[in-house]
């Protein structure tokens, strides 16, 4: 039902109008502006604008940034498997437990703890758990465990995950929001086991959510910084070359070719997401109402 | 997530009285690092960061909340989850590039300035938008608005029609509507945003560092310049008071607002 009233003035609707596209403006300007800068052969500043792509191939045959770009992929194509289905058990956890206080208290917490500080918490916690085998070593012998929390891939991947479980997390229960609970039960009475259940019934229609999550994980793992910088060790990510680009030389032209290539994948991936998902919503509209009201 | 996100932010409190040494630390009970907060302008430069983000938060309740407030009354059902999309967007672009991509567009030869300059509304351009207090409240309003549209709406989806109807058939002003309706059903998804902005602007070092000037000094930046002078337990004693700002404020909110309901709309 639309909650639109008539009564009210049309230009009061429009400026109401104006005021959410501006924001939406105001929140994508910086966007927009290193987009604009990074074609413009003069780079920021200049009086006059000379369309180029100049930046943008001195950006893709830098080795440098074509190594960090490496390293982030390797980053996100790690932490996927990973996250993924921590997300999708935790939200059916979610749904089934009694106890949802703690589990939301848990998921939802690393979203409101600012990154400098879980980084800082954890960048310190790896350093002593490796002390701490370090430690178990000398007293047992087995020295294997020394070097599993030296900083690396390894802790980087557990910095994203905990970074990005909370919005997986979200996503899928968004999806699984729609699910019926009843088509599972039907399923298990049918005989099917658990996982056939799962995977036949309930992951056909929740699929979408879980692929928007996987785009979701790729574009937070490509725009991470701070956590990722603290726990990396020793490699190049995409946002630590770009930020110590800023940093030391200011932004550069190529900077903002870098920057706007990150964007604008970014942008197109969840556009595309949602275009997508607002067709086959309309769709799937579409045949309810076929299927409520066949002679409409 | 109980053993790498519970356990390291609990474990700061321990870390926090640990006593520094050259390049480590080793335990021991010391309240040194708590001193070199509390007794020292570190703890001017918090209060001052906690003031910036609240201006940030109460600019961000006026900003967002008539857009969630807008989308929930005025747009059709069908449409509401669209248009909140338009909000994901900009979350999806990196924080960093967001934040550095300020600077030019607010720098004294910027596009604002150039803007009013040539609309003949300012004679010489103005020079507080970057590196100053405004700089560091303008970047956390365009950084967490988003989260503050987010929250609210969540909040104000879980309130059933048929109240709107009725208070449409009873004739209800909207002063008394905003009052009595939206206000107090949209507390829990208001607070949520609010602590979000709140514990993030006075967490996230990066805002300070590229927008605020020498001057600008916030919790997180404090924490990341001590591991950057190998003073572990000074980091961990900011990590500490930063997490129990955050529980307090949490639970606060739990028990006022029972902040759960906020899920209930897609749970």
């Amino acid at each position: 039902m639309s909650l639109r009233d008539d009564f009210q003035p049309k230009w009061k609707l429009l400026l109401k109008w104006g005021w959410l596209s501006f924001a939406v403006f105001i929140l994508m300007a910086p966007t927009f502006y290193t987009v604009y800068i990074s074609f413009n052969e003069l780079g920021f500043g200049a009086k006059y604008y000379n369309f180029t792509f100049q930046w943008y191939e001195n950006v893709f045959s830098d080795k440098q940034l074509i190594g960090a770009l490496g390293w982030t992929m390797l980053l996100a194509i790690i932490t996927l498997p990973i996250v993924i289905p921590f997300g999708l058990l935790s939200a059916k956890l979610y749904k089934q437990s009694n106890q949802k206080v703690w589990i939301v208290f848990i998921l939802l917490s690393p979203l409101f703890v600012p990154a400098d500080i879980l980084a800082s918490a954890l960048l310190v916690f790896f350093k002593n758990l490796n002390k701490f085998f370090t430690l178990i070593g000398e007293y047992t012998g087995i020295y294997s465990l020394d070097t599993w929390f030296d900083l690396g891939i390894m802790t980087a991947v557990i910095g994203l995950i905990v970074y990005t479980l909370p919005y997986v997390f979200v996503v899928i229960m968004i999806t699984m929001a729609r699910y019926r609970n009843e088509q599972t039960e039907a399923a298990r009475d049918l005989g099917a086991s658990a996982w056939r259940a799962f995977w036949e019934i309930e992951f056909p229609q929740i699929r979408a959510g879980v692929f928007s999550a996987c785009a979701f994980v790729v574009i937070l793992t490509f725009n991470e910084y701070t956590r990722t910088s603290l726990l990396k060790g020793g490699f190049d990510t995409f946002t630590s070359v770009l930020i110590s680009q800023m940093l030391n030389t200011g932004m550069s032209e190529e900077s903002y070719a870098m920057a706007s290539i990150v964007s604008l994948v970014a942008v197109v991936i969840v556009s595309a997401i949602l275009i997508v998902t607002a067709i086959k919503t309309e769709e799937l509209e579409k045949k309810t109402r076929i299927v409520k009201e066949p002679n409409k | 997530m109980i053993i790498f996100f519970v356990l390291p932010l609990l474990l700061t409190v321990v870390w926090s009285v640990f006593e520094r040494t050259m390049f480590w630390m080793e335990p021991a009970f010391t309240l040194f690092s708590y001193e070199n907060f509390f007794f020292s302008s570190r703890l001017e430069n918090f209060l001052s960061s906690m003031f910036h983000s609240s201006i940030s938060v109460v600019c961000a309740f006026f900003i967002g909340f008539p857009i969630a407030i807008f989308i929930r009354r005025r747009v059709k059902q069908v449409a509401q989850h669209r248009v909140m999309l338009l909000f994901i967007l900009p979350f999806m672009v990196s924080e960093i590039i967001r934040i550095f991509a300020l600077r030019p567009i607010l720098s004294r030869n910027g596009v604002v300035n150039s803007f009013l300059m040539d609309m003949n509304l300012i004679d010489s351009p103005f020079s507080i938008f970057v590196f100053t207090p405004t700089g560091v409240v303008i970047g956390e309003i365009v950084s967490f608005l988003p989260f503050m549209i987010f929250s609210t709406f969540l909040a104000l989806e879980a309130i059933p029609n048929y109240i709107f109807e009725v208070c449409a058939d009873l004739g209800v002003n909207r002063r008394r509507m905003f009052k009595d309706i939206f206000l107090p059903l949209a507390a829990p998804g208001l607070f949520a945003g609010s602590v979000f902005i709140f514990v993030n602007g006075i967490g996230i070092a990066l805002i300070p560092t590229i927008l605020g000037g020498p001057g600008s000094v916030n919790a997180g930046l404090i924490a990341t310049q001590a591991i950057i002078a190998l003073d572990f337990p000074l980091a961990m004693a900011v990590s500490a008071i930063m997490m129990f700002t955050l529980m307090g404020l949490l639970y606060l909110g739990h028990r006022l607002f029972n902040l759960t309901k906020l899920l209930e709309p897609i749970s």
